[in-house]
């Protein structure tokens, strides 16, 4: 295993907020080219520990190494779970993805490849002078990973970029950034509560069960007993014959 | 009446430039804050720098401390109406997160302290009350070759540093957890941006009153924000707008013998109803 390959090493983190303790001694290895899933409930400290990754939170115990390559964050994109701007400003779309250069030096022909360059992974080429505003809630929530995209990274952290979306947006938004993981070699972090989704297109998962974090990749963390612990409810999991992955939460619909 | 406008010149250039200037200068500024849409740290912050020149008003008078020079001086007063804005800024750019107070509450909270102590503590002092209320009431008269020159040097600076850091600047006003996601250092950048406007309120205020300072502060870039597409065009549509706007007031008030500040807060407030008119019928029409 190549040093340079590790994209996050996290070793024993606690992480709290004041005296109360959010997550504690979680252990996360995370590889350039792979596909994670925060996966659990709400408020089970998934944020919390993008957070702290990103250095926005202190850490209590423990130690969070991040690729040097990273330091700078340069080659980090982050979609964050809601968006700050304000409704009555109008922007264009063109404008609102430039917005992710902020902190890099390019020139101007860079930066108008780089633009159409997210701006068409996000298919959104074609509305690039519309008004952020006036974009469905699916148009957005590309538009900003987009913002993120411009920046050409090498480690995409998404949280909860899929919330507010219909189940055909959702689809069509994951199938992108696998695309990317898989052509671009991107690293993705997908923050979710979303079992479905994550067991449809993870590689790798990190599982929050009570303040503790289990992670492995998906067909060892996504099972009945674990998700049931995280859930609250019991939960089916189908494996099929080539590796994939479906779950069934008790009462929506039959287990195969 | 354009050339009686000129013919007061000489006589009221360094009002006038100052009276331009500081628009040029808020009106740049203003674009920050209204595109946070956080217009009333304006007021806020405008009130706090008087309070702070009435808190000098009662030292001195409190303290016995007219017999140095010094004390009196505008300069002094100045720093206190600065360091005032700056204390407020900082104040009025906490809260909001969860489990705290909103950023509305902090802001009005400030408002309101500034200007019932700022009125207290110098009521029982005629010339502080009159001085506070010529700082309320807004006036240019007065302004010195200084004025000029520090408001000249702010802008230059405000401009230069608007350039220099275009797009963080931008990224930090209109998405701050994006900001602090990719490296950002929010408490430093709140910071500076907190004493940046401090510093340019605060002086304004000394130099043309509460009024003026407010209303070059958020008129300006309201009017842009509602003419503009992108916000990129506003720091260019506003500074635009405060200059046409201020000159055409200045010369209207001294055509008709209207006070200058007054006259120009008027026409911006009137721009912009017509602004909102022609966007609601842009709206309307699509385009």
């Amino acid at each position: 295993m190549e040093s340079d390959q590790i994209v996050l090493d996290v070793s024993r983190l606690s992480l709290a907020y004041g005296k109360r303790m959010v997550l504690r001694d979680v252990n996360l290895q995370v590889m350039a080219g792979e596909f994670w899933f925060f996966l659990g409930p709400n408020g089970v400290g998934k944020t919390t520990l993008v957070k702290a990754l990103l250095g926005m939170l202190p850490i209590q115990e423990g130690k969070i190494f991040l690729n040097p390559s990273f330091a700078s964050r340069e080659l980090i994109g982050f979609v964050p779970q809601r968006c700050d701007l304000n409704p009555t400003l109008s922007t264009t779309v063109s404008e609102f993805v430039l917005l992710g250069l902020a902190g890099l030096r390019t020139e101007k022909k860079e930066t108008l490849e780089r633009l159409s360059w997210a701006l068409e992974k996000m298919n959104l080429d074609d509305m690039r002078l519309r008004n952020y505003w006036s974009l469905s809630g699916g148009q957005r929530q590309r538009a900003l990973v987009a913002r993120a995209l411009v920046r050409r990274p090498k480690l995409l952290i998404a949280d909860e970029a899929t919330k507010d979306l219909d189940l055909s947006t959702t689809i069509a938004l994951m199938q992108s950034l696998t695309d990317l993981n898989r052509k671009e070699n991107l690293t993705v972090l997908f923050i979710t509560h979303d079992l479905a989704l994550a067991a449809r297109f993870c590689t790798h998962t990190a599982l929050f069960i009570n303040g503790l974090v289990r992670t492995g990749s998906c067909q060892v963390v996504l099972n009945s007993e674990d998700l049931e612990r995280a859930y609250g409810v019991p939960v089916w999991v189908h494996q099929d014959p080539t590796g994939a992955l479906s779950v069934h939460i008790h009462g929506e619909g039959t287990p195969p | 009446m354009i050339q009686s406008f000129l013919s007061s010149w000489t006589l009221f250039y360094q009002s006038y430039l100052t009276g331009w200037l500081i628009s040029l200068l808020l009106s740049i500024i203003g674009v920050l804050v209204v595109a946070r849409d956080q217009i009333f740290i304006g007021a806020a912050v405008s009130q706090a720098s008087t309070l702070g020149i009435a808190l000098i008003m009662w030292a001195s008078v409190v303290f016995h401390l007219e017999r140095f020079s010094w004390f009196q001086s505008d300069v002094f007063f100045s720093a206190m109406a600065v360091i005032f804005s700056i204390l407020a800024a900082s104040i009025t750019g906490r809260g909001g997160e969860t489990g705290k107070e909103s950023h509305e509450a902090i802001t009005g909270w400030v408002f309101l302290i500034s200007a019932s102590l700022s009125i207290l503590i110098v009521s029982h002092s005629p010339h502080g009350l009159e001085e506070i209320h010529r700082l309320l009431s807004s006036s240019i008269i007065g302004a010195t070759t200084s004025d000029i020159w520090s408001f000249s040097l702010l802008t230059l600076l405000t401009v230069f540093l608007i350039f220099l850091f275009y797009r963080k600047i931008l990224l930090f006003t209109l998405d701050p957890s994006m900001a602090s996601a990719i490296g950002m250092k929010m408490k430093i950048w709140s910071l500076a941006t907190s004493a940046w406007l401090g510093l340019a309120v605060g002086l304004s205020i000394r130099a043309s009153g509460m009024l003026y300072t407010f209303g070059c502060l958020v008129l300006p870039a309201l009017v842009a924000k509602n003419l503009c597409r992108e916000v990129r065009h506003m720091f260019f549509v506003a500074p635009v707008v405060a200059i046409l706007v201020g000159i055409t007031g200045f010369v209207l008030a001294n055509g008709y013998d209207y006070p200058p500040g007054q006259m120009t807060v008027t026409l911006f407030c009137v721009l912009l109803v017509l602004v909102w008119i022609l966007r609601r019928l842009r709206n309307k029409n699509g385009l």
